[in-house]
């Protein structure tokens, strides 16, 4: 074979190639949390989708957010990343507010996103995904494009760069040139995750990595989540509706239930929270029939 | 994973133009003038004075469906307004050559030499036509912010019938005449709109010379070709290809799609000031939504986004309705058809030894010009014999024609492609990738 197929566990040579690029830069004020999620909620029309949700992540963890189908979880990181605006609350990334920025500020920021269903550029080749992710921290006068003057052809040269040593990192560096949508399903996550990270981003919201993923697929997920995150300094915030990845991986869980959060600690104590196991199994008994048995 | 594919990992870096140093930066604006020059001494006089006038045409479409594709290829957004922003183009760049002319030159009639003062006007009228074509563009461009497919296309065509209308209560052209009459007092008759109403702007000087006109289809090409392969172009293509991620991924919607709408709209500006100063006049109908039609046509069948596409659509169409209006004339001498056949002899050898071209590709290539000679010699035989001239059923052919296209190939003659990655033997494979230090 002359290609690395493609579940190559991520490779980590000794050099970071986007340590020089500003990145997640000199970590200053260590004590402040990277992210500080006070008390947001949204409702469309009755629904209360998400109610006084908080949580504080420091700089450099890992967390998870967890919950049930319908609990919210993927409309706290649209709230996050302002695809909607909260109602109430406040959202502070990094000292600075951004609950009231539009979503191409709150990236500029330093958030960046997957998506639940993915959402590359199907038609654009694999490297120009990433090349895309890249434009954040760029300039980009009309008058430069038309030009190509010097400091233009440095910069797209230097995108084209910094984006193929991101997929190297990930092995998909020989399949640049092939239009995004021909990639396996795993590759295309994958490939999701290089894109956001070719933002800079200094913290990285990841919405059900793992979906549709065989176990041994994520075990290696897992393996290169952790990776990422020590390579380029990452804060990772990562939503699972299935307790094998979240446990394994991260170090404090957000569980979700009904737009609440209903638990917050480390996997074992999550584990052992009777809330938590009420929200997953149902207390015996304990179950309202009239409320959800009602409904056809 | 059985697939043993191994395309190269480098970028596809070279294209026809480079940058980076001064002197390189200026050549490929010395290539379009040289272009220019070669389509008005060399093809112009082989190809008579009718297809002159024809080759005109074509170059005022490709800049109008260039243009266009920046708004509904690069960037996705369905705009079917193009004839109002030619429109507006059309009648600044007209009206300030014919009134520049009466007040400075005291004549319309088109004065000679490679260069003068009418020329300086076309010049001038062409550009401050393309800038407030721009500003409409600007206009236009910011309801698409909230609008999506039907009913941005809906405010788009409005706007094509609102230029059209307004044209239409115009008030009525000085004549040539009149000319003392206007120097006495331009402003207070220029603040009447003396555009001619409904009966259209006539007796512009025609400057727009095959040169002229190549000049700025060459540059409208390089300028489109720039912007996609950029990091702006990217930006255009990734709010075609999922408008949510491009937001996540910090891409500014407001800005990248304002100004998609400002640049189509400049270049339809271009477009309607030089088709003013080739044809000479410039009538509301002109503004309307056939129009509009007509160049959306021409973007689709060449495929959304596909700058060469969009020019091979238009060079097709347009020389379409004009060969099949009278096949016999055309290529009627033995040293044409040998040269037509000359011509693609060497162009394939060229590609075949450069871009290493599949012949399957080269076949299809001939099969074209080909085609156009069968149907001529066919279209001489059944006048002559059966006494049925198809060139009366030109516009039937037409529509078969567009009907065949989009049935054989749905996403246009070359889809999101260039010309260029046609030509190269694993053009399957990969998709080109947008840009490099190209």
């Amino acid at each position: 074979m002359s290609t690395a197929p493609p579940s190559v566990p991520p490779r980590v040579p000794p050099a970071s190639p986007t340590a020089t690029d500003g990145g997640p830069g000199p970590i200053a004020n260590e004590s402040r949390p990277l992210l500080d999620v006070d008390a947001i909620s949204i409702s469309f029309g009755g629904l209360k989708a998400v109610q006084d949700f908080s949580l504080s992540i420091p700089r450099g963890a890992l967390y998870g957010l967890l919950g049930l189908n319908g609990a919210g979880k993927t409309t706290v990181f649209n709230l996050l990343t302002g695809v909607y605006s909260c109602q109430s609350g406040a959202v502070t990334l990094d000292g600075r507010r951004i609950d009231t920025l539009r979503p191409h500020e709150i990236a500029a920021a330093g958030l960046c996103r997957t998506f639940q269903n993915i959402r590359l550029f199907p038609d654009l080749s694999v490297l120009d995904n990433v090349r895309l992710g890249c434009h954040l921290r760029g300039r980009h006068s009309l008058v430069r494009t038309l030009l190509r003057t010097p400091g233009f052809v440095r910069q797209e040269g230097a995108m084209t760069r910094k984006s193929l040593s991101l997929l190297e990192v990930f092995g998909l560096a020989d399949r640049a040139q092939e239009p995004a949508k021909s990639l396996p399903y795993g590759d295309q996550r994958r490939l999701e995750i290089i894109r956001a990270l070719a933002t800079e981003p200094k913290l990285l919201l990841l919405d059900e990595p793992a979906a549709g993923m065989n176990p041994h697929e994520k075990i290696e997920l897992a393996r290169s989540i952790e990776s990422i995150r020590e390579r380029f300094k990452l804060t990772v915030l990562l939503i699972e509706h299935d307790m094998g990845l979240v446990m394994d991986i991260c170090e404090q869980i957000a569980v979700l239930d009904y737009g609440r959060r209903i638990a917050f600690g480390p996997p074992t104590q999550i584990q052992r929270d009777p809330r938590v196991i009420e929200a997953y199994l149902g207390e015996p008994g304990a179950h309202d029939v009239g409320e959800n048995g009602g409904a056809v | 994973m059985g697939a043993p594919s191994s395309p190269s990992p480098a970028p596809a870096a070279t294209g026809p133009s480079s940058g980076g140093r001064p002197l390189l930066m200026t050549l490929p604006w010395a290539l379009c003038v040289v272009a220019a020059i070669l389509m008005h001494h060399v093809v112009g006089p082989v190809v008579g004075d009718y297809w002159v006038t024809v080759l005109q045409k074509i170059g005022v479409f490709i800049i109008a469906a260039v243009g266009l594709n920046i708004v509904n290829g690069f960037t996705g957004q369905f705009s079917m307004g193009h004839a109002g922003f030619m429109a507006v183009g059309g009648y600044i760049a007209g009206a300030t050559t014919y009134y520049g002319s009466l007040l400075w030159i005291g004549t319309v009639e088109a004065q000679p030499g490679l260069f003068n003062a009418g020329i300086a006007l076309m010049i001038a009228g062409v550009f401050l036509g393309a800038l407030v074509a721009a500003g409409f563009g600007y206009l236009v461009g910011l309801p698409s912010l909230r609008l999506r497919g039907d009913y941005l296309a809906i405010v788009t065509l409005g706007f094509g019938e609102i230029i059209r209308v307004l044209l239409q209560q115009t008030g009525e052209q000085v004549a040539p005449t009149d000319a003392a009459k206007f120097a006495a007092a331009p402003l207070k008759i220029l603040s009447q709109f003396p555009l001619n109403g409904a009966l259209g702007f006539t007796r512009v000087p025609q400057y727009a010379s095959v040169f002229w006109v190549y000049l700025f289809t060459a540059v409208t090409l390089l300028v489109a070709y720039r912007v996609k392969y950029s990091s702006s172009g990217r930006a255009f293509l990734s709010i075609r290809e999922d408008e949510i991620a491009a937001r996540a991924m910090g891409i500014h919607l407001t800005k990248y799609k304002v100004r998609a709408f400002v640049l189509a709209a400049f270049f339809g500006g271009v477009a309607g000031g030089l088709w003013a100063h080739a044809g000479q006049n410039f009538s509301p109908t002109e503004a309307g939504f056939q129009r509009s039609f007509e160049v959306i046509i021409l973007v689709v069948l060449g495929g959304l986004g596909s700058i060469s596409g969009a020019a091979m659509a238009a060079i097709a169409l347009t020389a379409l309705t004009e060969v099949l209006r009278g096949p016999g004339d055309v290529l009627a001498q033995w040293w044409q058809l040998l040269a037509l056949a000359g011509a693609v002899g060497v162009v394939a050898i060229v590609l075949r030894a450069l871009r290493n071209t599949g012949w399957r590709v080269i076949a299809i290539g001939a099969a074209i010009p080909a085609g156009l000679v069968a149907f001529a010699k066919l279209s001489d035989l059944t006048r002559n014999h059966l006494g049925i001239s198809l060139g009366d059923y030109r516009m039937v052919l037409y529509a078969l024609a567009l009907i065949l296209v989009m049935l054989l190939r749905p996403n246009g003659l070359l889809g999101v492609r260039e010309l260029w990655d046609l030509f190269s033997r694993d053009s399957k494979r990969s998709a080109r990738t947008n840009g490099g230090a190209a």
